[in-house]
């Protein structure tokens, strides 16, 4: 068959003419805009929100923590010592290893504009920093400040570079005067960046001093007896640091010293990032599989709509392919317009953050890896809604022509290979999600576990409707009930969507309590107000007469406070004789160690104490910690050095551990000789009952004691405190938007089943349902797939929120009630508003409307 | 074409009491009915009100078949939601067996449907996920009705579908789903049946049977009907014929 100017019309299309031919209706259907992919638009969005704030925050928080590890050491090895430093000898054989700079840290105290204030202090030679630089308020050279000394500016005082805070506390402004032990120093510069701030590893009770170490040395702080860390790095000349570190390594001496390398610096944050960061991927892939879930129940609401059009298509000759692709066109724009909104609100809250964190480790920005996770999670979300799409829109090409010509037609079903298809993508989003996370088996785990909990409630919910179809009930309710839910497809589909959300939320909001808790519970009930440091033996008993005397304080408690590095448990070196991974922090670098001549108090798990007189060789109790990760028992001798002496002495009690008290607790108890004659300090730790008795004895030590050292809790009680309402804050938060993704799923739900139910619910109404009687059926049945939903869903979320607590966050598992009654909350919520959606909402209410959809 | 006569002999059926007193299922004084406008933005988008009915004086007798004809756009289609309860007259009066359809309440509207009335529209309006015996057993269900299916599968059989009873509609015919239709209008045995261009989507023979189905039923139920059809043969095979243009009755033919 020929048409008016030759052409064959019986031809099929060339691929320019199927070209044009899509072009032209895509331009049509964007004339009519894409308002009815709201729901699939605004799923796409929430879900790549989460997903890219989790993955650009923790991803790129944990790349720049591992690329900095030589900067954030400040070396490509490093040796560290306390109380004293290493011997001339060894330091010299240390150096001529590398290029080697040598840092003291303390804690002390500064007087400043009329202020006295506990700072932690830090000496550094002239090679610091080896690797990274110390920016500076100003802007101007470090070393050129710092090296300021002596000219007629200071008046011959040495320099000191302060944090901005330390100038907000004293009031003291650059150029003042400050006094550290027996030596004045001048204000400089502020600091705002220092390159191995990571490598103190410990929380920091005031802020940073950064002075010359000779300086620090001629302050008289370092003493014998002092807390004082003396770290040595190695900057590698020969280009091969492992080298470099195993010939450190050979040098190590009988009294032990903590080695370094990059690999460990900032180890600790950089497993508490990857651990908050595969939890908060964990909320992601919720989110993702929420999203995922709504944008299917959406896309497939969309594609119902227009099954009329699709087959005025289809009679105007449009092949299933020419449908498929021209809806696959309008979803992809609609995704990509999903997918901008997400990125663009993910960028806009994550680099802020991003900024903020860094700022507060010392870390270096660097924008490239948000990038490289946007771009990653763009992928993932790609993968999960071409496989959305597919099963959603599958059905379109299915669409008989005929459609446009007959009512009562049942929408078609997806093609199998598209639904397999579309499927699998859906997994592997999920799966590369999790693949993508820091800690991918644990996640793997967790999306696994997904899955798995998606199978149960498919599989209850065709056991819901195999049920349901056997029954023969004779009754209106009863016959529309079975009816909706015999078929088992449609039946699981809603139970999952719903389920999906109710296990995400209930695993986070679990998560979240016992996170709450955990926190929550490191600050204890009663915490010392004042900590002194640094009291030497002579003015311990003036201390105490002074504390005791007053009655605005209490509860002081004193001991002599030093610190040891364990080296071997019955001879085997420590490495080899733990048995407990988890406790490895108990070798790693050093201790806290006390001597004690009469029991502490503490109750005890075996053994007994040593006599009261007692005065021989050195007995020790090691604490619960010590213990488990051992396997320690009573006569098992430990060897461990003190103050450079290394000694072996045998276990005679172990103690239990009190956790979190902010009292001063030791790992390792020793009896009194021969520590009690060394040169040691003590600390000391009391309450107020007023805030004026306390701050009346800081002027007083301040006054009388300058060498001590008083740390205020009390605000350092309100930063913990405020971490733990923002971190409180921010999980409510996240499990708020999962609340938000997991109703706009089932907005989408109930959206796709509001068209299909219209039409019933008309008929029913026309052959004298009441409203009432229709609204009573859809709650029925909603209520049917919202109890399978809540059980099951509320079951698996709360398995998977104790997987979450118990094995990516290490807190104890602690769901509040309000954990049990979510999922029912969440399934009484999504029932009633099926139930009043689709069946009030479905009758035409205006007046008119009822002919109108009747003469369709 | 059928006369009273030939009528009178197929009527098989128990003469209702009000047949007996001669009353008016149905009595329409002044009836109107108005629409919110409707501008681009869909309804009430404008505001201004359109009349759709302007005061419809008309009665159906007990057992007459009436023919409501009239150009589209005419009012017959709001004269069945308002003689049926769909709709609520914003004026005149409407009495359905004697319940004032302008002040009862939905409660009273929808018990008056589902025990007295029996609707058939064009587009057959069929419940897709349900079987045609299940979409015929409906109104008996919503009677209270426990027989519900085995009284729908007679009413079936009686349309000549007792082969179909458990396929859905989307593996029926037109011809099929509008006995289906017919089937769950008349299950109930009401009292009134409303029929809406009931042949307007079925060919010329199959439009034949169905409404001869439609007839036969009527007579045999003793059942009232106001059929509205383009079909001018049809209307004059009803009683009498009431031509309705834009909102009024412009003529009636037959007693």
């Amino acid at each position: 068959m020929r048409d008016r100017d030759g052409r064959d019309t019986a031809a099929p299309l060339s691929r320019a003419d199927q070209f044009r031919v899509l072009r032209a209706l895509v331009r049509a259907e964007w004339a009519a805009g894409i308002f009815g992919l709201r729901l699939f638009i605004g799923c796409v969005a929430i879900a790549t929100f989460m997903m890219g704030t989790v993955w650009m925050l923790g991803d790129g928080l944990s790349t720049m923590l591992s690329r900095g590890g030589t900067t954030f050491l400040g070396g490509d090895v490093s040796v560290t010592t306390t109380n004293v430093p290493l011997p001339a000898d060894l330091a010299d054989r240390l150096s001529a290893l590398g290029a080697m700079s040598e840092v003291a840290e303390l804690r002390s105290s500064a007087q400043a504009g009329g202020e006295r204030v506990a700072v932690e202090l830090k000496g550094v030679d002239g090679a610091y920093p080896l690797y990274g630089g110390v920016t500076l308020g100003s802007g101007r050279d470090f070393r050129t400040v710092l090296n300021r000394t002596g000219n007629v500016e200071t008046e011959g005082r040495p320099a000191a570079i302060v944090e901005p805070t330390f100038l907000a506390r004293t009031g003291a402004g650059i150029g003042d005067v400050l006094r550290l032990g027996g030596q004045d120093f001048v204000i400089a510069d502020t600091l705002s960046q220092e390159p191995d701030r990571l490598s103190v590893g410990r929380f920091m009770v005031g802020p940073r001093i950064i002075v010359r170490l000779d300086a620090l040395r001629a302050a008289g702080l370092i003493q014998r007896g002092s807390i004082v860390e003396f770290r040595y790095r190695l900057r590698d000349r020969a280009d091969a640091p492992d080298d470099l570190v195993d010939a450190v390594r050979d040098l190590r001496p009988e009294a032990g010293w903590e080695l370094e390398t990059p690999a460990d610096a900032g180890d600790r944050v950089l497993r508490t990032v990857d651990r908050t960061t595969t939890f908060l991927g964990m909320v992601g892939i919720t989110a993702l599989a929420i999203g995922i879930a709504g944008a299917w129940a959406a896309a497939k609401a969309w594609v119902r709509r227009r099954i009329r059009t699709i087959a005025l298509y289809r009679l105007s000759g449009a092949t299933p392919g020419m449908v498929l692709a021209l809806h696959a066109v309008i979803v992809v724009f609609a995704s990509f317009l999903g997918l901008a909104v997400g990125l663009g609100a993910s960028a806009a809250v994550a680099l802020p953050l991003l900024d903020v964190i860094t700022t507060r480790l010392h870390v270096p920005l660097a924008t490239g890896n948000v990038v490289e996770q946007m771009a990653t999670v763009a992928l993932i979300l790609v993968a999960g809604l071409a496989g959305t799409g597919l099963l959603a829109m599958s059905s379109a090409a299915e669409v008989s022509p005929g459609a446009a010509m007959r009512s009562g037609e049942a929408p078609p079903s997806a093609n199998p290979l598209h639904a397999a298809a579309g499927a699998g993508l859906v997994l592997f989003a999920l799966g590369a999600a999790a693949l993508s996370l820091p800690i991918p088996v644990l996640a793997g785990l967790m999306t696994l576990g997904l899955a798995a909990a998606i199978g149960v409630l498919a599989l209850a919910a065709a056991g819901l409707a195999k049920c349901v179809s056997r029954r023969r009930p004779r009754g209106f309710l009863g016959t529309v009930i079975r009816q909706s839910l015999e078929n088992a497809g449609h039946t699981a589909t809603r139970t999952i969507a719903i389920g999906v959300g109710i296990i995400g939320i209930t695993a986070i909001v679990a998560a979240q309590n016992s996170l709450q808790q955990a926190l929550t519970q490191e600050l204890p009930e009663r915490v010392p107000d004042l900590v002194l440091i640094d009291v030497q033996p002579d003015q311990v008993a003036a201390l105490r007469d002074r504390v005791e005397g007053d009655p605005g304080l209490e509860g002081l408690q004193a001991d002599p406070f030093m610190r040891m590095t364990l080296t071997q448990v019955n001879g085997v070196p420590v490495e080899d004789a733990l048995v407990r991974e988890d406790k490895s922090w108990v070798i790693e670098g050093d201790r806290s160690f006390s001597w004690a001549a009469e029991p502490t108090g503490a109750a005890l798990l075996a053994g007994d104490w040593w006599d009261v007189d007692y005065d021989g060789q050195p007995l020790v109790s090691p604490e619960e910690d010590l213990m488990e990760a051992f396997d320690l028992t009573v006569g098992d001798r430990l060897t461990y050095s003190v103050l450079g002496r290394t000694f072996t002495s045998e276990v005679v009690n172990i103690r239990k551990e009190y956790h979190r008290t902010f009292r001063p607790e030791y790992l390792l108890l020793a009896s009194p000789q021969p520590f009690r004659d060394a040169p040691h300090t003590w600390i000391m730790s009391l309450q107020g009952k007023t805030d004026a008795a306390l701050d009346g004895l800081i002027r007083d030590v301040s006054a009388a004691h300058g060498n001590v050292t008083a740390i205020d809790i009390r605000p350092l009680v309100a930063q913990v405190r405020g971490v733990i309402d923002g971190a409180t804050l921010a999980s409510f938060l996240m499990a708020g938007l999962l609340v938000v993704a997991g109703a706009m799923s089932l907005a989408a739900l109930v959206a796709a089943d509001v068209d299909a139910r219209r039409q019933e619910a008309l008929v029913f109404s026309v052959v004298g349902a009441s409203r009432r009687e229709i609204a009573l059926v859809r709650l029925a049945e909603a209520a049917a797939v919202g109890a399978i939903a809540a059980a099951l869903g509320g079951l698996a979320g709360m398995v998977g929120g104790y997987f979450v607590v118990t094995e990516a966050l290490r807190v104890d598992w602690a769901p509040s009630a309000f954990v049990f009654v979510l999922p029912v909350v969440l399934g009484v919520a999504s029932s009633v508003v099926a139930g009043a959606v689709g069946g009030l909402g479905a009758v035409p209410g205006g007046r008119g409307q009822l002919v109108r959809h009747l003469a369709a | 074409m059928f006369s009273k006569t030939e009528r009178a002999d197929t009527v098989d059926r128990p003469p209702s009491p009000d047949a007996e007193k001669g009353a008016p299922v149905a009595v329409l004084s002044g009836a109107r009915l108005s629409y919110p406008g409707i501008g681009d933005g869909g309804p009430e988008a404008n505001g201004a009100e359109v009349d759709v009915l302007r005061g419809i004086d008309m009665e159906i007798g007990a057992g007459e078949i009436v023919a409501a004809t009239g150009p589209s756009g005419s009012g017959k289609s709001s004269l069945i939601a308002v003689i049926g309860g769909l709709e609520r007259p914003t004026g005149g009066e409407v009495k359905v067996l004697d319940i004032d359809l302008t002040t009862a309440g939905e409660a009273a509207r929808t018990d008056l449907r589902r025990r007295n009335i029996g609707i058939v529209f064009q587009s057959f309006h069929l419940v897709p996920a349900m079987s045609a015996l299940q979409n015929a057993s409906l109104p008996l269900m919503l009677a209270g009705n426990f027989e519900a299916e085995s009284e729908a599968a007679k009413m079936l059989a009686r349309v000549g579908l007792s082969h179909r009873l458990n396929h859905r509609p989307s593996a029926l015919s037109g011809g099929e789903q509008q006995r289906v239709a017919i089937a769950r209008a008349f299950a109930a045995e009401p009292r009134l049946v409303l029929a809406d261009e009931p042949t307007g989507n079925l060919d010329q023979a199959t439009g034949d049977e169905v409404v001869g189905v439609m007839f036969d039923l009527v007579r045999e139920t003793g059942a009232s009907m106001l059929l509205v059809t383009h079909d001018e043969s049809l209307a004059a095979r009803c009683d009498r014929t009431i031509a309705i243009d834009n909102g009024k009755v412009r003529d009636t033919v037959g007693s």
